[in-house]
């Protein structure tokens, strides 16, 4: 069942009202998106796992000031409210050295052409750094534009365009011609 | 000379230079990887959802009544700290005024020594209140133990305070005064040090 057919406005109203049944409704609806989300930033499963808690923590804390209208609009809000915390996590867990490595180390650049095609875009998706995979799944996939993931990331707009082409450069290399 | 990566990415984002817009229609091999950036990011929204292998919700709701709890004793706790110290205040000129006609000194000194027992004890309460305040627990997670440690503590802080104010209606004794005050820092320190430990920043 989709998430508006789970949601009415009733049940929103309710939850900004803080009644845990409604709210409890609000993390039914959304946890999977946001567990999806989380899991394709975050590097680890217990990553999105507790970036999926923080979100429905900060959810439950903030939906009162939410002045979206409609379960369309309450989805973006979620939705923008799990890639912040999920940015955050990125951005403190401070995962890039080992990145850096696993994307530039002596095995990544001697890879033989005929391995580094049998490579899944899973594999090569989570071999990426954290920052790179952040922004091309929230770009590519999620929608969000450079303008956006700058400012989750309190970045420059630059930072994003050359962080998606750099994910794309390196997803090409390991992919090959797909 | 072919388009870079940057330069393809932002054609297909209809961000490209007029240049670089040109070029890629001319050119076979840009296209070529044009399409294949087109199939990769098609090849990532197809990927398979990743369903949360945990029911969190539980968790959520246990923090979040934490948080609802926290923020009632804040409201209730500072009243009750504030009207204590008046309270001790208020003992405290009593115990210079009667200092001055009664003729019975050792339980004068024992009543003074109470007064600044009491003075302390609210001193250290509150420098525990403003430090928990100060580390902020509102934007730190922690886990559903953690998260009922800290109810239970702040469960046990309120039925203090509520001692507090039984005793002062009745104008109870200093020294059951002392042990409340002493029950609740000692109670404070345990919920600093339950966020403290087990409670991760989160921010918002």
């Amino acid at each position: 069942m989709g998430v508006i057919g789970v949601l009415d406005d009733i049940a929103i109203e309710r939850a900004k009202a803080g009644h845990l049944d409604a709210l409890e409704r609000v993390y039914r609806a959304y946890e999977g998106m946001v567990y999806a989300l989380a899991r394709r930033v975050c590097k680890t499963a217990e990553d999105a796992e507790d970036v999926m808690q923080e979100t429905f923590l900060e959810v439950c804390r903030s939906i009162g000031s939410f002045r979206g209208e409609g379960p369309g609009s309450l989805t973006a809000w979620v939705k923008r409210v799990a890639a912040n915390k999920a940015l955050m996590r990125v951005r403190r867990e401070k995962y890039r050295e080992a990145d850096e490595f696993s994307e530039d180390g002596p095995n990544a650049g001697r890879r033989a052409p005929d391995v580094a095609l049998q490579l899944d875009l899973e594999v090569a998706l989570s071999r990426l750094s954290d920052t790179s995979r952040a922004v091309v799944w929230l770009h590519d996939v999620e929608g969000y534009t450079h303008e956006d993931i700058a400012e989750m990331m309190d970045r420059t707009v630059s930072f994003s365009k050359s962080q998606l082409a750099r994910a794309h450069t390196r997803l090409r290399g390991w992919l090959g011609g797909e | 000379m072919h388009c870079t990566m940057d330069e393809m990415l932002a054609v297909r984002d209809g961000e490209g230079s007029a240049r670089a817009k040109a070029h890629v229609e001319q050119c076979e091999r840009c296209q070529v990887e044009m399409d294949l950036i087109a199939r990769r990011a098609a090849a990532l929204r197809a990927l398979p959802v990743r369903r949360p292998p945990r029911d969190r919700w539980l968790v959520v709701r246990g923090q979040a009544l934490a948080e609802r709890r926290h923020a009632r004793l804040a409201r209730f706790g500072w009243g009750s700290v504030a009207v204590a110290a008046g309270l001790a205040l208020a003992v405290g000129l009593r115990g210079v005024e009667f200092s001055g006609r009664d003729d019975r000194p050792a339980a004068l000194v024992a009543e003074a020594a109470a007064g600044s027992a009491i003075d302390d004890l609210v001193a250290q309460s509150q420098q525990l209140e403003a430090a928990l305040r100060a580390y902020g627990p509102d934007g730190r997670v922690m886990s559903g133990r953690a998260a009922s440690l800290v109810a239970e503590l702040e469960d046990r802080i309120a039925l203090v305070d509520q001692g507090i104010a039984r005793v002062r209606a009745v104008n109870g004794s200093r020294e059951q005064l002392v042990n409340l005050w002493r029950d609740r820092v000692l109670l404070m320190e345990g919920l600093v040090n339950t966020h403290v430990t087990r409670a991760s920043y989160v921010g918002f």
